[in-house]
Formats: structure tokens, C-alpha cells, sequence
């Protein structure tokens, strides 16, 4: 069973650059979105059960590109030493602040130039930009089943059965292969590679690739204006010192005179 | 831009209107999924709805969306944020070769041009885009209100392009807690600072004095169950905008801070000065949690007479 792994390389939002009032982009670091490190372990689990590959599809979607690359190539290490076999990683100027629509297209094209295929697991959403939509888009754009918020897989011969997490209720379904599934963080708890692992994983094979050699142009959608970070100002008072008590009456006294709390 | 603006979702999801209006002087239709009464949309404006009253899967929804856009030649689209339309929306978009922007503030139409705001980055940013040509937006509906302008609605109902290619096998209701956290004015939050389960109801006495819902990080919901599901604030639990917001013995990882980003007031107690929550608090307390809270819901109950 050959199983391709979508894996983002999210901007650490913990980590988030601000200069004069926008986001910086550029100098953000950037890290392997935590639920994709679920979507690895159970890709790795799922070819531990019936053996096969699993392959790491990623694209680079902040600039600048060549300053990025290497910063790329050592997050990927971290998940080839979680045990994938390889890794395809597209890093071209024309992707950078591209929507999930090329960027849909792009893995698309890539899982199809693998030949063989049965399985694509995704995160259910990425830590950065968590709208969700590239794992559906990927399964729309190759004609797949999609079977999202996955917690629970079985891959039964020819077919999985997945247990669903929806807002209000657990749904189990049944999907033929090959179809995509997306994960989310309940699904297992993603291994820490060894040292030994991590060694190994210098001399698994990146391949990457540019548009040209995928034989793709994309036309862009949408613009990005600009990004401005979302209530910064906070007042930022601790208090540290005094009693218990006095620490109580202090935060009390702070929050009558925020109006939030009314004396009777 | 030739424009028809089409929103999409059930009777509940109606305040997408309020943001359909935004586009002046377009028709806005609606698909309306379920029972809900077709003829109350007219007063909002709404000439012309499209009724599927079967419930279908995502996939077989997508493709119902996608053939009906193209048939009523619509620009923009409009859908509610729930796991269905997140799962739905993106399948219909890249069958459109369009766009997909979610966590909508507002929109602005210029010109040809088509100016969005969204939260972004995590939640972390207001990102500000621009688009020419078809799109789809998701927005959540209570963020905004439609405007009345009654209108005779013209009702058909819509059927269902059915595609067999995932077969739901069970379904089982989650347990709930009853919480309404999305729509709390004040909330107690609690992590992983509690040692115990049992420990939970110094939070819960806390709340009860001020009148707040409970809420929790990921690992209190998801690893130990102490909470039902409903309780969970995060990035992928639910997103709140309280007018006060007391977090109790959460660290406040990124994940946690993009579903309170909006509260008005934070308020962070936590025995660990180090705790990266202290850098986005207007009042933090540096305090042990098995003291402090006691204390505090002694002192709100004296000056609040509760």
C-alpha cells in the first residue's frame, strides 16, 4: 500500500514577526504544522500494518525561496526520520502567497506523477492559515473520495473505514480506495524519532522540483493587500506581589474599573 | 463583474444575508438546505430560493453546489463555517477554479475588484485580500444581520446530484455539556494547572458567582475527558469573543490563544511567571490556583452580594 503524506511548512504563529504594525512574513520561522506530524505517524502506522511507501508531498508557500530551502529540507528531515520513505518538496517564486486552489493543483500533479497511489492522508487543517480546504480540494482535483476530521482508520483490503469527529456527533463510513482522508490531532500521538532514526533520515531522497519541471503555469486568484496583527495591545499588567488576598482585591479593584464588574 | 450573489445553508444560517447585502444592487439568492419556511427569506431581500429538503453527504453536496452556480452563473458564494461546509465548500471551489476564503470580516466590492477581510494566521492577523472573479466566502452568520426589504421570494426545490462514494455506516450523538460558549459574555477557563478532576469545581463555583460559562484548553476536552467537547476553545474547538476571558492554569500555546483572540478583557492566573499566556494578558496573576481562586470567588461573592 503506498501512502502520500501532505505535509505544510507553517509559519510557527508562536514565533510571529511584527514590524511597524504588519506581520513579517519573511523573517517568521517556519515548522512542520503540528497535525500533519499526526497525518505522518499515522501514514508510517498504516505501512507498518500492510507494508508499501509513503511518500512526503510538500510546497513551500513563504518566501523568500532561496533563503527558505534549506530551513525546508530540515523540516522535512524531521519527518523522513518519523519514518516516510522520501519526499517531494515544489519550491517556486510563483507559489509563494499563492492560493490553496494552485496549491491543490500542484500536489495533484505530483500524486499523479508517482503512478501508484492508494491512500492520501492530510491534517484535517494547518496551524497558520487553518481554513482546511487543501486535503478536499487535492481529493476533488485527482476525481477521490474525501472522508475529513478522521480520529479513528482502518485500512480493510481494498477500502477504509474511518470514525469521523463532527461537531455534534461520530460518524463512521466506509470509502473505496483510492481516496484522501484528513486527520486530526486525537487520531495517535506522533513518535519522536531516535537519534538513530534521525541519521538515517539524512540519506533518504528530497526531490524538488519547480513548476517548469511539473510542466505547470498558474494563473493567480487572489492578491494579498496586507496583514495586520489582530489585538496585540493588551495592557499587559502581572501581578506578582502581596498575599493571596491582596493579589484577589487587586485584580477585583482592576476589573470594576474595567467596567466589568458592578459593586452591590 | 457581472455579479449574483448566492448564500448557502439552512433557516439558521440566515444572518449570511446581512453579508450578501454588502453587494449592492445584486440579487441575492439563497439555497436553502431543510425544512425551514422559504417565504420568511423574502423579507430580507432574498428573490429567489432554491429548497433541498434531503440530506445529503459532502462530496454528493459539492457537486449539487458546483452544477448549480454554473447554472445561475453566480460570482459569489456564500456558505456558513461548520465541518460540513468546511469539507464541501473546498470540493465545490476547486470544481470552480475559484477561491475559497474563510473566516470572512467583511467585503467590499470595488469596481471590478472584490476587497476581503478575513481573520487569518492562525487568528492571529487581519488579512486584508483582493479578488477578481468568482469566489466563495465563508463567513460565521451571527457575525452579521440582514436588513429587511421584503421582496416576494420565488421558491423551487433543488435536487440532489447523489454520488455513492462514501457510505455512512453509524452515526452517534456526542455527549454534551449544555454549554453555549460561542455566544458566553464571560468565561472561566480551565488547563492543565489542575491537578485533578474533581478540582474542576473551584472553577466551576468561580463562574457560578459571575454569571460566566465554563470553557477549557485541548488537553482538559480531548486527552482527559474531564469536559465534554462543547467546553473546548481553541483553533479546533470553538472560537469565543467574551467581554472577559479568566484563563486558570492554561500556558496559552498558539492554538489555544487563536479561539479567545477576540475577548475583550483576558485575565491569566498561573503559578508559572514564565507561562507564555502572561504576554497576552491585561490582568495576569502569578499565583497558585489552589489559593488564589478561592480567594477570588470569596471576594466576588462579597462585593457581588451573590
Amino acid at each position: 500500500m503506498d501512502v502520500v503524506v501532505l505535509v505544510k511548512l507553517a509559519l510557527d504563529t508562536g514565533q510571529l514577526r511584527v514590524s511597524e504594525g504588519k506581520v513579517d512574513v519573511e523573517s517568521t520561522p517556519l515548522k512542520v504544522s503540528d497535525i500533519d506530524r499526526n497525518a505522518v505517524e499515522e501514514a508510517v502506522r498504516v505501512r507498518e500494518r500492510v507494508g508499501g511507501l509513503v511518500h512526503v508531498v510538500s510546497i513551500l508557500k513563504y518566501g523568500p525561496v532561496q533563503r527558505r530551502l534549506q530551513e525546508a529540507e530540515g523540516l522535512l528531515r524531521e519527518v523522513l526520520a518519523m519514518g516516510a520513505d522520501d519526499a517531494y518538496l515544489v519550491a517556486d517564486e510563483a507559489l509563494i502567497g499563492s492560493d490553496q486552489l494552485a496549491t491543490a493543483k500542484v500536489i495533484a500533479s505530483i500524486i499523479r506523477r508517482l503512478g501508484k497511489y492508494d491512500l492520501v492522508i492530510a491534517g484535517e487543517a494547518t496551524v497558520d492559515g487553518y481554513t482546511g480546504q487543501v486535503g478536499p480540494r487535492v481529493a476533488a482535483e485527482l476525481g477521490i473520495p474525501v472522508v475529513t476530521y478522521v480520529r479513528e482508520l482502518r485500512v480493510e483490503g481494498s477500502r477504509v473505514v474511518a470514525k469521523r469527529d463532527l461537531e455534534d456527533a461520530v460518524q463512521t463510513v466506509e470509502a473505496p480506495l483510492p481516496a484522501l482522508v484528513t486527520v486530526t490531532r486525537e487520531i495517535n500521538t506522533p513518535r519522536i524519532p531516535t537519534l538513530l532514526q534521525i541519521r538515517a533520515a539524512v540519506r533518504k531522497p528530497i526531490s524538488k522540483l519547480t513548476l517548469a519541471d511539473l510542466g505547470l503555469t498558474l494563473k493567480p486568484t487572489i492578491k494579498v493587500e496586507s496583514a495586520v496583527p489582530m489585538q496585540v495591545k493588551r495592557r499587559g499588567v502581572v501581578i506578582r506581589e502581596g498575599t493571596v488576598d491582596e493579589k484577589a482585591d487587586r485584580l477585583v479593584q482592576a476589573l470594576i474599573q474595567e467596567g466589568l464588574l458592578t459593586p452591590r | 463583474m457581472a455579479m449574483g450573489v448566492l448564500v448557502v445553508g439552512s433557516i439558521g444560517d440566515i444572518g449570511l444575508v446581512g453579508l450578501a447585502q454588502r453587494f449592492r444592487g445584486q440579487d441575492v439568492h439563497y439555497l436553502l438546505t431543510g425544512q425551514g419556511d422559504a417565504a420568511q427569506l423574502g423579507r430580507y431581500g432574498v428573490s429567489r430560493v432554491y429548497q433541498l429538503t434531503t440530506g445529503i453527504d459532502e462530496y454528493s453536496f459539492s457537486e449539487t453546489l458546483t452544477d448549480l452556480v454554473n447554472r445561475g452563473s453566480y460570482s459569489i458564494i456564500i456558505t456558513p463555517v461548520n465541518r460540513f461546509y468546511r469539507t464541501a465548500a473546498p470540493m465545490a471551489a476547486q470544481r470552480l477554479s475559484a477561491p475559497l476564503l474563510t473566516d470572512v470580516i467583511d467585503v467590499k466590492p470595488i469596481d471590478d475588484e472584490l476587497e476581503v477581510v478575513l481573520n487569518s494566521i492562525g487568528n492571529r492577523a487581519q488579512v486584508t485580500v483582493k479578488v477578481t472573479g468568482r469566489v466563495l466566502l465563508m463567513a460565521p452568520p451571527a457575525r452579521f444581520k440582514p436588513s429587511e426589504n421584503p421582496v416576494n421570494a420565488s421558491i423551487e426545490p433543488l435536487q440532489p446530484k447523489v454520488v455513492n462514494v462514501v457510505k455512512v455506516v453509524s452515526t452517534e450523538g456526542k455527549a454534551k455539556g449544555g454549554a453555549r460558549i460561542e455566544d458566553a459574555e464571560l468565561i472561566v477557563a480551565v488547563g492543565r494547572g489542575f491537578r485533578r478532576r474533581e478540582d474542576l469545581k473551584l472553577a466551576f463555583e468561580l463562574a457560578e458567582v459571575l454569571g460566566a460559562e465554563v470553557g477549557c484548553s485541548r488537553p482538559i476536552a480531548a486527552d482527559l475527558k474531564w469536559l465534554s467537547e462543547d467546553h473546548w476553545i481553541g483553533l479546533s474547538g470553538r472560537r469565543v469573543r467574551p467581554r472577559l476571558y479568566i484563563a486558570i492554569g492554561i500556558s496559552g500555546q498558539p492554538q489555544h490563544l487563536a479561539g479567545m483572540m477576540e475577548s475583550r478583557t483576558v485575565v491569566v492566573i498561573n503559578n508559572d511567571p514564565n507561562a507564555p499566556f502572561f504576554r497576552n494578558c491585561d490582568y495576569g496573576v502569578v499565583e497558585d490556583l489552589y489559593s488564589f481562586i478561592p480567594a477570588l470567588t470569596k471576594r466576588l461573592r462579597d462585593i457581588l452580594k451573590r
